[in-house]
């Protein structure tokens, strides 16, 4: 039915050294790809179904890539195995519009971000952007256990002075309070790493004004939902399904993500395109076009919630 | 008083009179790409413009699984986004509206069902288009309300030509 992703193309696959392998996602005519921030990530849907989240490692000038490093984790949940095994060059992948990014608020003068292993990845569309861009001026600080990853990437910054490696394998690992120093009004914070740099991060930031720090998590976190949605459970009475509706999901996203084909337009309750009957619950209906009386009878499921446990369609 | 606002006089003696001229061109490939500027459009009668992503044979919009024959080619006009600075204090380039072609001076709402000339370009326009809420997750902008009821005009392409910036955009009688 709809396309929701957009499609890209594996252009190239390098080795990025310690078991990590760059991608690098074109569209199939070169044309220029979304827009993304300095540090933002895509999710790349893989075969089968799996939907894994990577940040973009290129420079957001660079309008016609998307560049990814992906660390093969054996004990991961195979995400990362898969695209180092099965995915080749040419091969067609569907990825997410690009989300999230620092805040390149105009009264930061200096940046000051903090990475662990492949945790650096964020940082490098950062520091290629502001390394163009020429401000603010910023520091990357990665630690690291043994050679840093992504080394042919990381040359340039330490070069140009902008990077400081720590090598946990030859000197112990920083205090990263000390690295990070007193809270400054003019200062941006950043952090990826592992859960344990992140919360020994949060500990050492946690007298910043919160809109100084930018935390990246491996596993991201699960998208802003209205607070007071709640989950719920789909019952199509004619197939015979139950679907359940996660907090803040649409019915609309649940029916179509278990192959259910329902014609859906504008997504936004006003074209009437997928009007379904309902029978049994209570909708709550956010539609603009459905009367009073058809709203007893009838709901729009890209907008409409369930305001009970369960709801009944005719479907 | 009511003489004047009788719509038999005025049908009689009133024939709405406009012109309009081609602003911007955009054109993309695939779904959620971005709209790429053009100096000209080649339109290909009952097919579509060449390259965009709903011409029938690439079939890569947003819509694309379900076909019509109006999204052939697709105009927006440029007061939309006068109005939406001025009401709603909200900055939309041309290129994010997601329309093919942005024009001035055209009245699009009237047009539904009419025939008119975009250049050398003979169109009829099959029905108002309607926002689609994943251009607010393309733009980042809260536009869907703001656009509803002037989202642009859905037209099919009845007789072919190169279409540029600057043509002239008139009634066919």
């Amino acid at each position: 039915m709809m396309a929701v992703t957009v499609k890209t193309i594996v252009e190239t696959i390098d080795d990025g050294g310690a078991g990590i392998k760059l991608f690098t996602l074109v569209d199939p005519d070169r044309w220029e790809l979304p827009p993304f921030r300095p540090g933002a990530h895509i999710d790349l849907h893989l075969p089968g179904g799996m939907v894994r989240t990577y940040s973009l490692c290129n420079d957001p000038a660079d309008t016609t890539r998307y560049v990814v490093a992906v660390k093969r984790e054996d004990a991961g949940r195979g995400g990362s195995a898969l695209l180092h095994d099965a995915v080749k060059v040419g091969d067609v992948v569907g990825v997410s519009l690009p989300r999230g990014g620092l805040d390149l608020a105009e009264d930061v003068t200096r940046f000051l971000f903090v990475a662990g292993g492949i945790g650096v990845t964020p940082f490098l569309s950062a520091a290629a952007w502001l390394k163009r861009v020429g401000r603010p001026k910023f520091t990357l600080h990665l630690i690291s256990r043994g050679p840093p990853p992504l080394a042919d990437l990381l040359v340039p910054l330490l070069r140009s002075g902008h990077l400081v490696i720590h090598d946990t394998s030859v000197s112990a690992r920083p205090d990263i309070a000390a690295l990070i120093g007193h809270p400054l009004s003019d200062v941006g914070l950043g952090c990826c790493g592992p859960e344990s740099m992140i919360e020994d991060f949060e500990q050492a930031t946690r007298d910043w004004p919160a809109n100084r720090v930018h935390i990246e998590r491996f596993v991201p976190p699960p998208l802003p939902v209205d607070p007071d949605a709640k989950p719920y459970t789909l019952a199509l009475a004619r197939s015979k399904l139950e679907i359940p509706v996660a907090a803040g999901q649409t019915m609309l996203s649940a029916l179509l993500a278990l192959g259910i084909d329902i014609p859906a337009s504008c997504c936004g309750g006003i074209c009437g395109s997928c009007k379904v009957d309902w029978l049994e619950g209570a909708p709550i209906h956010r539609d603009r076009v459905l009367s009073p009386a058809e709203r007893a009878r009838s709901l729009m499921v890209c907008v409409a919630d369930s305001a009970e446990d369960r709801l009944v369609l005719d479907l | 008083m009511l003489d004047t606002l009788n719509p038999q006089t005025s049908h009689d003696t009133f024939v709405p009179a406009w012109s309009g001229v081609v602003r911007h061109l955009h054109i993309t490939p695939r779904a959620f790409l971005p709209m790429r500027a053009m100096p000209e459009l080649k339109l290909i009668e009952g097919i579509g413009i060449d390259g965009d992503r709903y011409m029938i044979g690439r079939e890569e919009g947003f819509y694309s699984p379900k076909p019509e024959e109006g999204r052939q080619v697709t105009l927006f006009e440029i007061e939309t986004l006068t109005a939406l600075k001025r009401d709603h204090n909200i900055d939309l380039a041309p290129a994010e509206h997601r329309r093919n072609v942005t024009v001035e001076g055209v009245p699009l709402t009237h047009l539904v069902g009419k025939k008119f000339w975009l250049g050398e370009t003979l169109l009829q326009a099959t029905r108002l288009s309607i926002p689609c809420k994943h251009i607010e997750e393309i733009t980042g902008k809260a536009i869907f309300d703001p656009l509803i009821n002037r989202s642009g005009l859905n037209c099919k392409i009845l007789q072919g030509g190169t279409v540029r910036v600057g043509d002239a955009v008139r009634n066919a009688a």
